[in-house]
């Protein structure tokens, strides 16, 4: 199993796990979900799974000996006279940032270790020899745990909180297991919190009509974006982008702006089957999209584009860098000296940068990845740099931030900052995401489009067309979220005679126009290689 | 249980209503003939011409993948021993495919033997393939869904009509010569290469179809210095064995059929080409009159068509 698309998960795992989810008592549906999950997770990595299990145990004992040294605290603090609380405080607080550090260090060294020892043992042997000094050292090659990315943050967002005294340690290492491997988010996220899953999943709520129909309509959202929309985009990007150089500037920006969707409806719709998946069996995971295209900013983007990664960003590196002893220094006397805007700049600068530093750095190990987190580094403080300035410029100019053109003219300005950035994504290492980017700006031409050149490309006109009917519903249904209104609680009020025609046009619809089968390839979930 | 049944029952029902609507659709979607210009795909098309010829007219039915329509030439055995055979085979063929193909072609033939050449027996393939490709058998808009594209009036309610035969007979003619070496090859083991779980369940499905429609299924390794292994062979030769199948191995039979591999390979040993096949195809046919009393049909009135074929299979190999 490969793909949460697949036939074999859809069609066979999902239902076999929901029949026997319904057979069992609700004190031992934990175990049903907790078996799947591992099953599943053996049949994407197979021995791996020991991994995913070695990981969590020591997970677990770091929570408990956390929270053991915080009990320990405590009972000291509550029998210690008052001017020795301090000294108590100070030495437990050192030896709990330790027990954190070497905790975190683990998770997040394996993951350093496995994902980026190549990356970093290349790059290091380039310098070498730049500097002609006659020494290599070895290129490792590991076999990467699916999901690992998204599981060592999890990891370390609940060993924090544990830290922090949010949550308490989980003394069931049965309900840690599950919190950290529940199959339908192990291998793209979203990245939850233990708070919002571990007692859900614990809970072994019942599966419902309900659940089990708006689980359905959640999945067959998810596959006609990735199925009708994304796998069909690929025959021109793979034919674009690895082979740019024969390609003039149109043709490149047609290939960014539809990589750009296609991550979207990839990412996306793949979050739609695996947050279906779960509200199947009663687990309601957070939303990881939320229109991102109606941003009017880049921040805003952020906000509402892969939401669990910037939440975790900006609560487990932003706020701690920027609430740190140093930082705060510098803001105090940055904003004596610069005023109420531009003073707390200078730390968030600091830290926004080590923020957009590892969400390159997460993506993958690429310079072209510390590369796209420069560049919305750079497009976030150039925004709060340059907010007052446009401030008084539309004022100047007597325009109307919150009428429709300015607010149509900043989500199409966004969209276009995104774009750019998803081609040095895409993009097959930096050089080439540079080049590409230089075709586009020098050698623009709209004379493909005129001459019916852009059909060679792997899509005809169908494909076209039909891409455009599947992103104008999907633009349709994401209006409709902007404005509170959720379409599948609309059909689902309709009457039976409504509601499954609806249903059965949108599964013909998938079975229909889906790219799959001769004359197409599959594509795997792009954010599971990640 | 009581409490699950309007939950299952609601379930049923909507997926059987699914089910009536897909194999609706499917019947749209279908292509109502075995032309190209009807939907049928390229690597598809030529195994799929057995579908034009006369019903229950053709007595040798060949499926496997490369290594099959590369090294046996129906128009030859049509030609020097006059009984009819077609290739159902395709480029890497997978198992669930060649069981795909032969269940089609029981359909409509009635073959004396169904030779399996053994090359895609190896050939591992995921369990979402296999489970893709039953779907796909059950529900051909599954197969056929890119044909939404040139759907025409003609798709709704018109009846299947058969009508492209390919002129080889699913053969493919290459005369490319390309040298292979023959180091290694066939070298002497006990060892026997796995069969992986799926296919072999596969091979049992193949085994009970031909069964069931009357025709014996006969076991061809065809030779192949890249492909084909002394591991292998003792494997299908074991398989053999405990399903009282009939197995010929063409690598281990130099005197039978003599391949130089200077020149009867066009590929470096992977594929025979029209040289080899000839040699093969010689032996093959004498075989399978001699084992199988297949008849010659050289003259009766009813193959006229392949015998016009056989003039044009001559201009071809002719160049």
């Amino acid at each position: 199993m490969t793909s949460y698309c697949s036939l074999l998960y859809l069609a066979v795992f999902l239902p076999a796990v929901v029949l026997i989810h319904r057979i069992l008592p609700q004190r031992l549906r934990w175990a049903a979900l907790l078996a799947a999950s591992y099953a599943f997770f053996w049949s994407v990595s197979g021995k791996l799974l020991v991994f995913l299990l070695l990981s969590t145990v020591s997970i677990h004992h770091f929570g408990l000996w956390l929270t053991v040294e915080q009990q320990s605290r405590d009972n000291q603090l509550a029998s210690a006279a008052p001017p020795d609380r301090k000294k108590i405080r100070q030495r437990f607080t050192r030896r709990l940032r330790a027990i954190l550090l070497l905790a975190v260090l683990v998770q997040a060294g394996t993951l350093l270790t496995l994902k980026y020892a190549a990356f970093f043992s290349t790059n290091l042997n380039h310098l070498l020899n730049a500097l002609r000094l006659p020494v290599n050292v070895p290129v490792p090659s590991f076999l990467l745990p699916i999901g690992i990315s998204f599981y060592t943050l999890q990891a370390v967002s609940y060993l924090t909180d544990v830290y922090r005294g949010a949550i308490r340690a989980d003394r069931n290492l049965a309900r840690l297991m599950l919190f950290l491997g529940f199959f339908p988010q192990i291998m793209e996220g979203p990245i939850c919190r233990y708070g919002q899953t571990a007692d859900q999943l614990w809970a072994g709520r019942p599966v419902t009509w309900q659940g089990l129909t708006f689980g359905m309509q959640r999945i067959l959202y998810g596959m006609i974006k990735k199925i009708v929309i994304a796998d069909r985009l690929n025959l021109l990007i793979k034919t674009v982008f690895n082979d740019y150089t024969n390609f003039s500037g149109g043709i490149i920006a047609l290939a960014t702006v539809c990589y750009t969707c296609q991550l979207y409806m990839d990412f996306s719709g793949t979050m739609d089957v695996v947050i279906g998946s779960a509200e199947i069996f009663g687990v309601r995971l957070p939303e990881n999209f939320r229109q991102p295209f109606f941003s009017r900013s880049i921040s805003e983007f952020w906000q509402r584009w892969h939401i669990s990664l910037g939440a975790w960003l900006k609560d487990y590196v932003f706020y701690p860098l920027s609430m740190s002893g140093p930082l705060k220094k510098l803001t105090g006397a940055a904003r004596r000296r610069l005023g109420n805007h531009y003073g707390p700049l200078i730390s968030g600068t600091v830290a926004l940068g080590v923020v957009w530093l590892l969400n390159g750095l997460w993506h993958g190990a690429g310079w072209h990845y510390l590369f796209f987190g420069f560049y919305h580094f750079v497009l976030i403080l150039a925004g709060s740099l340059f907010e007052p300035v446009a401030q008084r410029l539309t004022a100047f100019l007597h325009i109307d931030r919150t009428c429709l053109p300015y607010r149509i003219f900043q989500t199409v300005r966004t969209a276009l900052l995104v774009c750019v950035g998803e081609l040095f994504f895409r993009a097959n290492g930096l050089r080439a995401g540079l080049a590409m980017f230089r075709t586009m700006v020098t050698d623009f031409s709209v004379e493909p489009f005129v001459n019916g050149g852009f059909l060679s490309l792997g899509m005809d006109k169908y494909d076209f067309f039909i891409t455009l009917v599947a992103v104008g519903l999907v633009f349709a249904v994401g209006l409709l979220r902007e404005r509170g209104l959720s379409l599948r609680e609309a059909v689902a009020q309709r009457p039976l005679a409504v509601r499954w025609p609806v249903y059965y046009a949108a599964f013909l619809f998938l079975v229909i126009f889906g790219a799959y089968g001769v004359g197409y390839v599959p594509v795997d979930p792009i954010y599971a290689a990640f | 249980m009581k409490r699950n049944l309007p939950l299952l029952a609601r379930s049923a029902c909507f997926l059987t209503l699914l089910c009536a609507l897909l194999l609706g659709v499917s019947y749209l979607f279908m292509p109502k003939n075995n032309h190209k210009s009807f939907g049928v795909s390229d690597g598809e098309l030529l195994a799929n011409g057995i579908l034009g010829e006369k019903e229950h007219s053709i007595d040798v039915l060949v499926i496997g993948d490369s290594e099959a329509y590369s090294s046996i030439s129906p128009m030859q055995m049509w030609d020097e021993r006059g009984f009819t055979s077609y290739l159902c085979s395709t480029p890497a063929q997978p198992l669930y495919d060649s069981y795909r193909f032969l269940r089609q072609a029981l359909g409509r033939q009635s073959p004396k033997v169904v030779v399996l050449e053994t090359n895609a027996i190896f050939r591992p393939y995921k369990l979402n393939d296999y489970l893709l490709s039953r779907a796909k058998n059950l529900f051909s808009v599954l197969r056929y869904h890119d044909r939404w594209k040139a759907l025409s009036v003609n798709d709704f309610g018109k009846q299947l009509d058969y009508t492209f035969t390919d002129d080889l007979k699913g053969f493919r003619y290459n005369p490319a010569v390309a040298a292979a070496s023959t180091k290694g090859y066939m070298q002497p083991t006990d060892h026997q290469a796995a069969i992986p779980a799926l296919n072999e369940a596969c091979l049992q499905d193949m085994l009970a179809l031909c069964r069931d429609s009357g025709a014996q299924l006969l076991l061809v390794s065809t030779p192949s210095t890249l492909n084909w292994n002394r591991a292998r062979h003792n494997r299908i030769a074991a398989f053999a064995e405990k399903n009282s199948l009939t197995y010929i191995d063409l690598n281990t039979m130099p005197d039978e059929v003599p391949i130089d591999w200077a020149r009867d390979t066009r590929d470096r040993g992977d594929h025979l080409n029209y040289a080899g096949a000839v040699k093969v195809t010689a032996f093959l046919g004498q075989y399978l009159q001699n084992a199988y009393d297949l008849p010659n049909r050289r003259d009766a009135a009813h193959y006229h068509s392949w015998n016009d074929a056989l003039d044009r299979y001559r201009n071809i190999i002719k160049g």
